[in-house]
């Protein structure tokens, strides 16, 4: 009995201890732009405030975005208090992405993510986004092409001489990851 | 006796196999602190159970025993009663998915706020109706306007006249009634006013007093006109007043619709 426990506590001992994430991400540089048109403006409004942050275990790394919606500038004041407005954004502060990329696709030059959008108090699940993807030492440069909709979160356009908006607002992503290596915290 | 033997090599042994452990939870991230000390704590646990097992006379020890080990000094009494409260715990041997807690956003960015979500609604609300009153403001500016061509003549009464009098009363009215809506709609603090809004806001420098003065020199020269009079004194700057109003307003208009 006692050879057979010290056999266990060995084993246990000298198998690797699967304690914390197995590596890190952290979003160092983010330009969020999202585009509207309308027959006499296009409009496209931009953020960098967003935050992100990355965890690797076992070969999947879940991914999660957030931006405040009213660090988008559109380059008028009055439009992005009233974009705020219709996206409930006070309500609502931030966007959240939330992905999971298997951590064999970093390899790649192209990778396509199931994407979780949480906007407005609606959550919207967009499949196979494709992002472009150049990796540069220990740093991942992502960028692609959201194709979100007002009426994906719910959100009534917006008009202008009583004329709305359109109904697509594709969001463009460029982004650059940085792994912090294993165990490491996140910048 | 073989085990006495064994058991003294491995209370021996435990602090070589524990100590990185120990070293490894100390180091890990500041930031995910409760998984990582709950599974080495797990694995700590292990050790005091299998060193317990391994010297007891009985090889047994209740799991829910929460008398320290003898001599231990590699952890306190308090960590081996929290260590038996983990036994009944899955291993914390991964880290979840990140949350928004992690990314740390300060309070004020996460954080609802419905007065603000309610003040935005009722600006919006408000700065529509201004939209669309200043809109149907432009049917009677512009016939105002054309009618005021053909209010002028020599007789001291004139339908024409009558007519463009209305229709100038008609557009003071609905000017500052879509005045009043952007006037009284809430401010939202903390916003600076950048883009074409600026312009639009400063035109109504322009437009605002005009939009007075020119019905009160339209009034002087419409009684002017009455007492038989040829239109004098500042009553005659009433047509070029109005121009440069109508002209403000409309450009106000297209500094928020067009694109510069």
């Amino acid at each position: 009995m006692p050879t057979r426990t010290l056999l266990v506590f060995l084993l246990l001992a000298l198998s690797k201890p699967a304690v914390g994430a197995d590596s890190q991400w952290v979003l160092e540089r983010s330009t969020l732009t999202y585009h509207v048109s309308h027959p006499l403006h296009q409009i496209d409004g931009t953020s960098h405030a967003a935050r992100g942050k990355g965890v690797c275990n076992a070969g999947e790394c879940d991914f999660l975005i957030a931006v405040p919606v009213k660090s988008f500038d559109s380059g008028d004041s009055n439009r992005d208090l009233h974009m705020l407005q219709a996206a409930r954004g006070a309500q609502f502060p931030l966007v959240t992405v939330r992905t999971r990329v298997a951590e064999a696709d970093f390899g790649s030059t192209t990778i396509r993510a199931d994407l979780e959008i949480q906007f407005a108090g609606q959550t919207a699940q967009f499949r196979l986004v494709p992002f472009q993807l150049t990796k540069q030492g220990a740093q991942i440069q992502l960028s692609g092409s959201i194709p979100a909709t007002l009426s994906d979160f719910k959100i009534d356009p917006p008009s202008l001489l009583t004329i709305p908006v359109k109904n697509e607002i594709p969001v463009r992503v460029d982004m650059t990851w940085s792994s912090s290596g294993t165990g490491s915290s996140p910048k | 006796m073989p085990t006495i033997p064994v058991g003294t090599f491995a209370v021996a042994n435990a602090w070589l196999l524990v100590a990185p452990l120990l070293c490894f939870a100390q180091a890990a991230s500041p930031e995910e602190p409760s998984s990582v000390n709950v599974a080495a704590d797990s694995l700590r646990s292990a050790v005091v159970r299998a060193i317990r097992t391994t010297i007891s006379p009985n090889s047994f020890v209740a799991e829910t025993d929460p008398s320290p080990v003898e001599g231990s000094v590699f952890f306190s009494v308090e960590q081996a009663q929290g260590n038996n409260q983990d036994q009944a715990k899955p291993p914390a041997n991964k880290q979840g998915p990140p949350s928004v807690s992690d990314l740390g956003f300060p309070p004020e960015q996460t954080k609802p706020n419905p007065q603000e979500q309610e003040r935005l609604d009722k600006r919006s609300h408000m700065l529509k109706t201004h939209q669309r009153l200043g809109l149907i403001t432009t049917v009677p500016l512009v016939a105002t306007v054309i009618t005021g061509g053909m209010a002028g003549g020599r007789k001291t009464n004139s339908t024409d006249r009558d007519l463009h009098a209305a229709l100038g009363s008609a557009t003071a009215g609905l000017y500052f009634t879509t005045a009043y809506f952007a006037i009284f709609a809430p401010k939202i603090p903390g916003t600076p006013t950048r883009g074409p809004i600026r312009l639009h806001k400063a035109l109504a420098w322009i437009h605002g007093p005009g939009m007075i003065l020119t019905p009160v020199l339209g009034e002087m020269a419409f009684a002017q006109k009455d007492r038989g009079e040829r239109v004098h004194g500042i009553a005659s700057a009433h047509g070029a007043v109005a121009i440069v109003t109508a002209g403000a307003y409309g450009l106000a208009i297209l500094s928020v619709s067009m694109k510069f």
